[in-house]
């Protein structure tokens, strides 16, 4: 019957069109994972030290997602095109699999980003920078890691502390015990530095003279490219997973629609 | 002489002016003219808030209570400038830091040390003017200057304050679509294995089919008429010839 064969023409024609639109999806999915997991803002030892690099974790699975998102649409397209009910259920059950895979990492990635409060990295900074004993060395390392990335920070973004250099002065902390509180009543790379990296009046900076100090405070510095990392896994992989549900349902229609 | 000048805390917002060692006082610009030769020193005088009614100002520069006396005498002086570092025109932006020297304080030496204060206070200080022969002139005390306590950082809770609304709301159309999904497909399969189950068993059933084997049935062509035979029809048989009987009477 001509009127079934053309709506058969026509949801081929779109099963194919859906299966282009995810394998660029998926390409896009993993050019921005490799993006965030490069740490091109070198935030990565903080999140490590927290404890929960979660976000980090949905990132790579979105990598691998992307590839398969990618390999899995040519099957589909091919599967389409020559109407073979094996093709089509390897490719549905396959995309399934790919389906649960990227649900969760999208899950992950958008309920992780309530965890980055300012006390968490406030706590972190307190505890960790300048940390003089290591109990292990793990310890050791993420502690060094913490303090390159605060001293980097505070020089590159101008800023001091999380909310501010009052953390310093409002909480005692392992940089308090090394040095003392009348030279170091902040670190000395929360002072405007010269050209070739000393403070230009380190009277003003340890009075907080304003112009000698760095008065804003680093949290988002921290939490804007953390945040764009955690929603752009979120928020991309979500609309991809919409888009692939529309186009799995229409290849199961069509799976059943298949003559032998 | 008591001079009407009242040393304080510089009201500027500088956020070190007070740490948990040190604190900062505005300069006392043009406070002694008058009062004090350019050779006269003036010192600082540190007293916790509830000794500096007991201070006696000392009678001379050898009887100045240093910064090592401090836990014992519960004072001391310090900052000892000469008078014409205060004199007008001055630079009236400057401020002065108690407790910003690190490296004084620890050997017992004479010279007067600006060393860190021990605790937070609270701290009252003044002004002291003290010449060849003695004290010559003094501003009042300041008000109780209480130094910064730090809180240990283990009383800061890191937990979220509240759930970001949008993670539930993603959260939630993700876990019905995939589950959505996952019902479509196995209904599918489901639906198939059902149907290949049915067609595989006979005689049960509306979807039953029989399977007929058709037959050849031969053509059955007439067959000549034996001699003597004559109108009847075929395959009745045939019957020979009789005399009609006779008539039925009429």
């Amino acid at each position: 019957m001509a009127r079934s064969d053309d709506g058969i023409r026509i949801l081929q024609g779109l099963l194919v069109f859906g299966n282009v639109v995810i394998g660029m999806c998926g390409i896009a999915l993993t050019a921005e994972c490799i993006f965030f997991v490069s740490n091109p803002h070198g935030l990565y030892p903080l999140l490590e030290a927290t404890g929960n690099d979660d976000i980090y974790a949905a990132a790579w699975i979105g990598i691998f997602v992307g590839f398969a998102l990618l390999a899995l649409s040519i099957l589909g397209i091919v599967a389409v095109i020559k109407s073979n009910r094996t093709l089509l259920l390897v490719y549905i059950i396959l995309m399934l699999i790919t389906y649960a895979f990227e649900m969760a990492s999208c899950i992950t990635a958008a309920t992780q980003r309530d965890f980055l409060t300012p006390n968490l990295f406030l706590k972190q900074m307190l505890e960790r920078y300048n940390k003089s004993e290591a109990v292990n060395n793990n310890d050791k390392r993420m502690t060094e890691g913490v303090t390159k990335t605060w001293d980097k920070l505070m020089l590159q973004s101008q800023c001091c502390g999380v909310q501010g250099p009052t953390d310093w002065q409002d909480y005692t902390s392992a940089f308090r015990t090394t040095h003392s509180d009348a030279d170091y009543p902040w670190p000395r790379n929360c002072c405007v530095m010269n050209a070739q990296g000393s403070p230009i009046n380190l009277d003003g900076c340890k009075l907080g003279v304003p112009g000698y100090y760095n008065s804003n405070g680093c949290y988002d510095a921290i939490s804007g490219p953390m945040n764009t990392h955690a929603w752009g896994v979120a928020w991309f992989g979500f609309a991809i997973l919409c888009w692939t549900f529309f186009v799995l349902l229409g290849t199961m229609f069509y799976w059943s629609r298949v003559e032998y | 002489a008591l001079l009407p000048y009242v040393p304080r805390v510089p009201p500027t917002a500088l956020p070190g002016k007070v740490t948990a060692t040190t604190f900062a006082l505005e300069m006392p610009c043009c406070v002694f003219d008058g009062h004090a030769d350019a050779s006269d020193a003036v010192w600082l005088v540190v007293a916790f808030a509830n000794a500096s009614d007991a201070f006696r100002n000392p009678p001379s520069r050898d009887d100045v209570p240093l910064y090592q006396r401090l836990p014992t005498a519960h004072s001391y002086m310090t900052l000892e400038t000469a008078a014409a570092a205060y004199a007008c025109p001055a630079p009236s932006t400057a401020v002065l830091r108690v407790g910003g020297d690190t490296a004084c304080g620890g050997q017992g030496g004479r010279d007067p040390c600006n060393g860190p204060l021990p605790s937070p206070g609270p701290y009252r200080v003044k002004f002291l003017v003290m010449g060849c022969h003695g004290p010559k002139a003094e501003t009042r005390w300041s008000d109780p200057i209480l130094l910064r306590r730090a809180a240990s950082p283990s009383t800061i809770d890191p937990a979220p304050a509240r759930r970001d609304s949008a993670a539930v709301v993603v959260a939630s159309i993700l876990a019905s679509l995939g589950a959505a999904l996952a019902a479509a497909v196995l209904g599918a399969v489901g639906a198939e294995v059902w149907e290949s189950l049915c067609r595989r068993d006979p005689g049960n059933g509306p979807f039953a089919h029989r399977s007929y084997r058709t037959h050849h049935i031969p053509l059955a062509l007439p067959q000549p008429l034996p001699p003597g035979c004559r109108c009847s029809p075929p395959g009745l048989g045939c019957f020979a010839p009789r005399p009609p009987g006779p008539c039925p009477a009429k």
